[in-house]
């Protein structure tokens, strides 16, 4: 049996050969050269790298980047096939003319064809999962401060929210599907090419090919343990077979103030002081404190330059870029620069693939401003100066002169990131594939800042002897992923795709700081620490830390196709991590899901608007070990110095946590349901999907019976989360001319996220309060959230009007009206609001004339609430003789009682706002000789914003995680305030 | 071709084991923490394990920590943190504890539950891990085990005696973790178990010397006993004045070592609270702080002192602007009594070493910026020239301001170091003075007199004392406990004399009225008690 296929096989290649030979033999004889240009049927753009070959025979180029080809045929009557991904492959016969000129439509039933899945990439119409794929064109375009800000909006269901406003020094805080953790990591898992727990530092908007994100349980388990906040797949750009081409992107951005609180300006406050409305000193200065900190000559510049190329055997992409950000405000700036390098191989006749990426960043930050130093400036007298009459600085006591600190202090880190990882791949024998990858990130920074002798900081608390200080941090990560991939088609028809692997991954982590201070001059900086005289005295400080973690896992999955119409994929991982419990250190994470293209089915052969629609189901259990390293440990921590015996202060040492041998994984576990359709031949595109997640096992540090104990508190496995929810993707082409085209793109969901669990056998908690409001009077937290609450819920008094005199009253749970002290925050104090969106939406609007194109993209969250902490602070004669919000005395005039937190400052958080509009402009070259394309684009960003919210921008307020909807100045809790911004930025693209 | 097969071959062989191995191994390197498994292996761990509940202490024996200090004196009738204009509401937890009306979800009684036990089990884990090694193989001999074992089941007493001070009837745990879920004793059993540790182990502890600076001795043995007996009648049951006598005895008569030579009274009344106090013949149990040598200072400045309070005393360390005096305390001190001018701060500030030149400006946006800090006896909106007084009506100004224990300037050699007293001698004396008065039917005898005059006498010249002697006809109990109030103003002993004098929940100051009788004792912590069901709440409380 085995010899006769064989032999079968032997005489097919023979009679290949003969045949192909004879073809070529008729070619040399009677061969004629045909040329034509190809291009795009929507833009009519010319097509570089399209594949045209004669049908039936070896005979092949591809189109250069004009679009133009040359191809020698043979004679006789010839087909030519155009093939390109992403379009319909067209077949023309070949007539007498010597001239093929062909127009190619993109082909909407591919779906941009292939989408990036964890190890591996799928045909979309295979994709049984909820994944979402961006690319380049559809980014945001404002410039980002970070990879995801270029899919802020763009993708269903994954919120990115830029809690730090437009500060170039703050990432945004990154959420899929609501929840999934309570004390873990909530982040998704960023896998770049390959590198999982991959650095964003290292992605350059210019440099990214796709980015893929994983949403539900079924494709996200082959990632196992790091994979409960859903898993981002970013590719990044390869070099193309063809000639050398390079491209060179910049743009420069302006940012102007958007949204400034109303707070008295320095007029209305001195009319007051003379009105005797308030009670304070008029200096005689009018001060705009704010507007000193503003860095009016803002400038921030990108430039990026690519060169690709490659041949048969070997492709290349390098890149290099320059980026100068400059925040809004003074001392917050952010310069990088680095490359990205990659190149792609084949030996041993194409068997084996490598492949080899090697990227870089260096950034030197000023982190001396972001945005908290807004507070002290906003309500400081503006009647005084931030100068004393003889031209020193004034400096009080309680307060802190944010303008001298800009001056007087610094603080600047210096950052290095470099990735390389490598991939070899050997085919083995047909359809069995063995890889190894190899990845290694370094994260590495040295910060170092100084307060002059004279500085506020100095002065106050460090005897005006200067303070200077300096820390180091470095974190190194290796993976090492050995798979094998195997492909066989059984009877035809059953089409299995297999892989399987080992993950092994180490991550160390080491810290060091030093500062010391009582330095005669400011000569030295930060850059001699040791010439202080606090290291002889103690009083210098100096620390450190070191921890390391592993996971490993073996994983697999198998796919199976038929005919493209059933499809199903099952995956396990099994995975361990070091740092769970002695107990538990292991744990399985199986998936399985399934899809149905309908459109090949008999009874839908008449409809015939319909293009693709397929059904897809899956399930899938993930985990997180995103907890901190040797929790599960028993362990000693320090207690502080004390007298010992022989009157030398040292150490002290005690138990610092209650261990927990049984410590385990959070495991989610995920349904997704789904349809991807097509219709009108392509003109409305799109996908539905709904989820139900499940979170069991969630860490908390719960409180523990005290005594016996010796803290109150254990890390154990207590709670649960769950979210269900819709989410819509809807592309629709409303007008389609050649000159003209008009398109929508709509992202939408809608989710529900509870809190259905707090206890387990051992440990019952009622509720958890969380997001501390912070700033004067200590009002404790605004959210307090109840086993079966939904996330965000504000708890809190209820306002019931106010006394003769204006003090507060609060309704009482019998109904009741009563001052504030008289309330029991465990029985009055109710649920007033909640501050998770119940829906996101965005949408797109793109229109293109000839070389024009104008894009609008909106974006709102609706269905919330938003704590309005500005009017509850500043909005408050409480708040008097500092400054504050005009609406102290317009609005609050009557609140003569001090500060509450209650529903009267509950607003709703609703708002859509013009998150970018961009105009551009594609220069039409006749020749394509030196420049090859080139566009123009200007674009502002945050034009304007619809909602009835009172406070700031309520787009930066976070909404995210377990403490989201308090807007504020202040920092607690982990805020990070900084003032609105709005954009404008000019941008070229240039190829040659 | 063959031969770079073979060597695959082999290399894959021989790594096969080593990868099996190596290849699903998690096991954790600590680099940075200490393993408790690990430890005690040396003198100096143990001595770092032996004085970490001394640290911890720190956060609820002294002020500025919501701990046993707070709880005793802000709900008594000589210090409150009244809110002042924006600042100090804080959730209304400082006004309830003025007004008696805590409840059981209150987290300044949680605060102190948690901040008490934790140190109780510093306690207990030290214990448990040095009585469990053999003492060799510590570094020890076997007397100075004994030694270690015997001061921290002293101290360990020591935080069984505030705990039940302050809750009354608590669980009795010796070990860490056992038994998860422990039950509520009755006050008077806990009582026993305190007596009883005192007592079996107050002989093993070494003797007070200034090798035991800030630790507890065989001196501070005998101050808990005097305070145990002391308060016997309201804990137990049954009065001890004898006992309590006899604890007061050793101490006077110096039988347990001192600090620096034998036991006495500071003859100069601020020799107990300045910076380098560490040379007071009188303190028995301290908390000690060094800030030169150790960077470790007291943490009260953040209660007591206001904003702008550093320039006041020559140094940068200011506070929270929170607790003062209750109006009509200050007055209560005779103006020929040292302690008034010395120990409270009233009227315009000024600058350190400025004589009365330089005033200290206000700052901050408060009530007051711009001008001159003025300390007044009232708490009212006086910039409003509203006459309302109560808790929720200060000023940033507003009541006398603590003075008693100094930081000292930054010049000054021991600056920030000022440990805090737990127990003195002078205290001792009026406790022994008061078991002769109760003993005696509430009547004073000469000796309880010469007692407190011999504390009074300090705070007068020679010319004023003879006006201001007491006698056995003008040393009532009132006056005792008013006595009481002046010399140990501040320093947390005040709802324990309250209740002593029966004037805790019956008696009124300034705009606080009469309380329910069961708030003698604060609640069982709610959170606690719906996790460990064998707690039983305290009477009057829900639970």
């Amino acid at each position: 049996m085995y010899m006769k296929r064989r032999l079968v096989f032997l005489s097919r290649i023979c009679l290949h050969s003969i045949w192909m030979l004879f073809l070529s033999m008729l070619a040399f004889s009677q061969s004629r050269t045909i040329t034509g240009k190809v291009v795009d049927a929507s833009g009519q753009s010319p097509l570089p790298g399209v594949t045209v070959q004669v049908k039936g025979a070896t005979i092949g180029t591809q189109t250069k980047v004009d679009g133009s080809y040359t191809l020698n045929i043979p004679g006789g009557s010839v087909s030519l096939v155009f093939t390109f991904v992403g379009y319909k492959t067209t077949e023309i016969a070949v007539g007498t003319s010597n001239t093929v000129n062909v127009t190619l439509t993109a082909d909407v039933t591919a779906l941009k064809d292939v989408v990036v899945v964890g190890y591996g990439t799928q045909k979309k119409q295979e994709v049984t999962s909820a994944i979402t794929s961006i690319e380049p064109s559809d980014f945001r375009q404002s410039g980002a401060r970070n990879a995801l800000d270029l899919v802020q909006g763009k993708v269903a269901g994954l919120q990115i929210t830029r809690t730090g406003g437009s500060n170039p020094n703050t990432s945004p805080a990154i959420q899929l599907r609501g929840v999934t953790s309570l004390t873990g990591s909530m982040s998704p898992l960023i896998v770049i090419d390959g590198i999982p727990g991959g650095n964003l530092d290292l992605l350059q908007q210019d440099d990214i090919a796709s980015i893929s994100v994983l949403k539900d349980g079924s494709a996200a388990a082959i990632y196992g343990t790091q994979a409960n906040g859903g898993v981002i797949i970013v590719t990044t750009k390869k070099g193309v077979k063809g000639p050398a081409r390079v491209t060179y992107n910049n743009y420069f951005r302006k940012e102007y103030k958007s949204r400034i609180p109303k707070f008295l300006t320095a007029d209305e406050y001195a009319a007051k002081i003379a009105s005797g409305e308030i009670n304070a000193t008029d200096k005689g200065y009018r001060t705009d404190f704010v507007d000193l900190l503003v860095n009016h000559d803002n400038l921030t510049q990108n430039h990026n330059l690519a060169f690709s190329g490659g041949g048969e055997q070997s492709n290349y992409r390098a890149s290099v870029y320059y980026l100068n950000q400059e925040g809004i405000l003074k001392a917050n700036e952010r310069q990088q620069y680095g490359g990205r390098l990659s190149i792609t191989s084949k030996g041993l006749n194409d068997r084996l693939t490598s492949q080899f990426n090697l990227a870089t960043n260096f950034n030197k930050a000023n982190l001396l401003t972001d945005g908290g130093n807004l507070q002290g400036y906003y309500t400081f007298n503006p009647t005084y100066s931030p100068y004393n009459p003889d031209g020193s600085w004034y400096f009080e006591q309680t307060s802190t002169n944010e303008l001298a600190r800009i001056n007087q202090q610094t603080d600047i880190r210096q950052q290095q990131t470099t990735s390389g990882d490598a991939k070899v791949s050997l085919d083995i024998v047909k359809g069995l594939k063995g890889s190894i990858f190899g990845s290694v990130t370094r994260d590495s920074w040295t910060e170092g800042g100084y307060a002059d002798l004279l500085s506020e900081l100095s002065v106050e608390n460090y005897d005006s002897t200067g303070y200077a200080f300096q820390a180091s941090f470095l974190n190194i990560k290796y993976a090492v992923e050995p798979t094998l991939e195997y492909n066989i088609t059984v009877n035809k028809n059953h089409n299995f795709t297999a892989i399987g692997g080992y993950s092994y991954r180490y991550e160390v982590e080491q810290y060091f700081d030093a500062n010391n201070y009582g330095f005669v001059n400011d000569i030295f900086q930060e850059n001699n620490l040791g010439a202080g005289n606090m290291l002889l005295t103690g009083k210098a400080g100096m620390s450190s830390y070191k921890n390391d973690n592993k996971l490993i896992a073996f994983f697999g999955r198998v796919n199976y196709n038929y005919k493209d119409k059933y499809m199903a994929s099952v995956i396990l991982r099994h995975e361990g991590s070091s740092r769970f419990g002695a107990n538990n250190k292991w744990g399985n994470f199986p998936a399985l899901s399934v899809g149905w293209n309908m459109r090949d089915e008999p009874f839908m052969q008449g409809v015939t608007f319909l293009d693709d629609l397929k059904l897809r189901a899956g399930y899938g259990v993930t985990g997180n070990s995103g907890i901190s390293n040797y929790s599960s440990l028993v362990t000693m921590g320090t207690g502080g110095n004390y007298i010992n015996p022989d009157g030398v202060w040292r150490q002290t040492y005690g138990p610092n946590k209650n261990p927990n041998p049984n410590l385990k994984w959070e495991k989610k576990s995920e349904y997704n349901v789904g349809v991807d359709f097509s219709f009108f031949k392509g003109r409305i595109t799109g996908a539905v999907d709904v989820y139900k997640r499940i979170t069991k096992d969630l860490l908390e540090n719960v409180t523990t019976q005290l005594p016996p104990f010796v803290t109150n508190s254990i890390y154990a496995n207590v709670g649960q989360v769950s979210s269900k929810g819709v989410e819509l993707t809807l592309s629709g082409i409303p007008v389609r001319t050649k000159d003209f085209s008009w398109t929508v793109d709509v992202a939408f969901s809608n989710s529900k996220n509870t809190l259905d669990r707090y206890s387990n056998e051992l440990y019952t908690i009622k509720y958890q309060s969380y997001a501390d409001i912070g700033g004067y009077g200590a009002l404790g937290n605004a959210i307090r959230t109840y086993e079966g609450d939904r996330i965000g819920n504000f708890y809190g008094k209820r306002f019931a009007g106010l006394t003769d005199s204006g003090d507060w009253l609060f309704y009482k749970a019998d109904g009741t009206k009563a001052p504030a002290d008289q309330l029991d925050s465990e029985k009055d104090f109710a649920v007033i609001g909640n501050a998770v969106p119940k829906v996101y939406l965005s949408f797109t609007n793109t229109f293109k004339y000839k070389n024009f194109d104008l894009r609008a993209f909106f974006r709102g969250k609706f269905g919330y609430n938003i704590l309005n902490t500005m009017e509850m602070f500043y909005g408050s004669k409480a708040s008097l003789p500092s400054n504050v919000l005009e609406t102290a005395f317009t609005k609050n005039g009557k609140i003569t009682g001090g500060y509450q937190y209650s529903d009267y400052y509950i607003e709703k958080g609703n708002f859509m706002k013009l998150d970018e509009l961009t105009l551009g402009y594609t220069v039409p070259f006749k020749s394509k000789k030196t420049f090859q394309s080139m566009r123009l684009y200007a674009t502002a960003s945050n034009l304007f914003i619809i909602t009835k919210y009172t406070g700031n921008d309520p787009d930066y307020v976070r909404d995210t995680g377990l403490k989201p909807g308090v807007d504020a100045l202040n920092a607690s809790d982990d805020r990070t305030p900084y003032m609105g911004t709005r954009g404008f930025m000019v941008g070229l693209n240039v190829g040659f | 071709m063959k031969r770079f097969k073979k060597i695959a071959v082999y290399t894959s062989l021989a790594l096969l084991p080593v990868l099996a191995n190596s290849c699903t191994n998690l096991d954790e390197k600590a680099y940075d923490t200490l393993l408790t498994n690990n430890f005690y292996n040396n003198r100096n761990e143990v001595v770092s394990a032996v004085l970490r509940p001394y640290t911890h202490a720190n956060a609820w024996i002294t002020p500025g920590q919501s701990g046993w200090w707070r709880l005793s004196e802000l709900s008594g009738d000589q210090l409150a943190w009244p809110q002042k204009g924006r600042h100090g509401y804080d959730n209304g937890q400082w006004i309830r504890l003025h007004y008696h009306t805590w409840t059981v979800d209150e987290s300044t009684v949680l605060n102190c539950w948690n901040l008490l036990w934790t140190g109780l089990g510093f306690c207990n884990d030290a214990i448990g891990n040095i009585e469990g090694r053999d003492a060799a193989k510590m570094g020890l001999s076997q007397e100075e085990k004994d030694g270690f074992t015997g001061e921290l089941r002293l101290l360990r007493a020591f935080h069984y005696l505030r705990l039940m001070d302050i809750y009354g009837n608590i669980p009795i745990v010796t070990t860490v973790g056992e038994p998860v879920s422990p039950e509520t004793k009755p006050r008077a059993e806990v009582f026993s178990f305190i007596e009883k540790e005192i007592k079996d182990n107050i002989d093993k502890s070494p003797n007070l010397s200034k090798a035991l600076l800030g630790r507890m001795s065989k001196a501070g043995g005998y101050a808990m006993l005097a305070e145990l007996y002391l308060n016997a009648e309201k804990w137990s049951g049954t009065a001890r004045w004898d006992d309590c006598i006899a604890a007061c005895d050793a101490l006077i008569n110096s039988t347990a070592g001192g600090m620096n030579g034998a036991l006495a009274l500071d003859t100069n009344l601020t020799d107990t609270y300045k910076p380098n106090n560490d040379l007071s013949k009188e303190i028995i149990f301290s908390i000690a702080y060094d800030y030169i040598i150790s960077n470790f200072a007291p943490q009260w400045p953040g209660d007591f002192y206001h904003f702008n309070q550093g320039q006041i005393n020559g140094n940068p360390i200011n506070g929270n602007d929170g607790v003062v005096v209750i109006p009509g305390v200050y007055t209560t001190f005779d103006d020929a009594d040292k302690r008034k001018k010395e120990w409270l701060l009233i009227g315009p500030q000024w600058k350190y070493g400025s004589n009365g030149t330089d005033p200290v400006i206000a700052s901050g946006g408060n009530e007051y910026d711009g001008q001159q800090l003025v300390f007044v006896d009232n708490i009212r909106k006086n910039a409003q020239g509203s006459t309302v007084s109560d808790m929720t009506q200060g000023e940033e100004n507003s009541g006398v301001r603590f003075n008693k224990y100094r930081l000292g300037p930054l010049t000054d050699p021991s600056y920030r170091s000022c440990d805090w007293a737990v127990y003195r001698l002078s205290w001792i004396y009026f406790v022994k003075a008061e078991a002769i008065m109760r003993k005696n039917g509430g009547v004073a005898t000469q000796e309880a007199v010469d007692l407190v005059n011999t504390i009074k006498q300090r705070a007068y010249s020679a010319a004023d004392w003879p006006a201001h002697a007491y006698t056995t006809a003008t040393l009532t109990m009132d006056e005792l406990l008013a006595e009481l109030g002046r010399e140990f103003i501040f320093e947390g002993y005040r709802r324990q004399e309250l209740i002593r004098f029966g004037k805790y929940t019956t008696g009124t100051w300034w705009d606080h009225n009469a309380s329910e009788s069961y708030r003698e004792l604060f609640p069982i912590p709610r959170t606690q008690l719906q996790l460990n069901t064998n707690l039983k709440q305290n009477d009057g409380y829900p639970n």
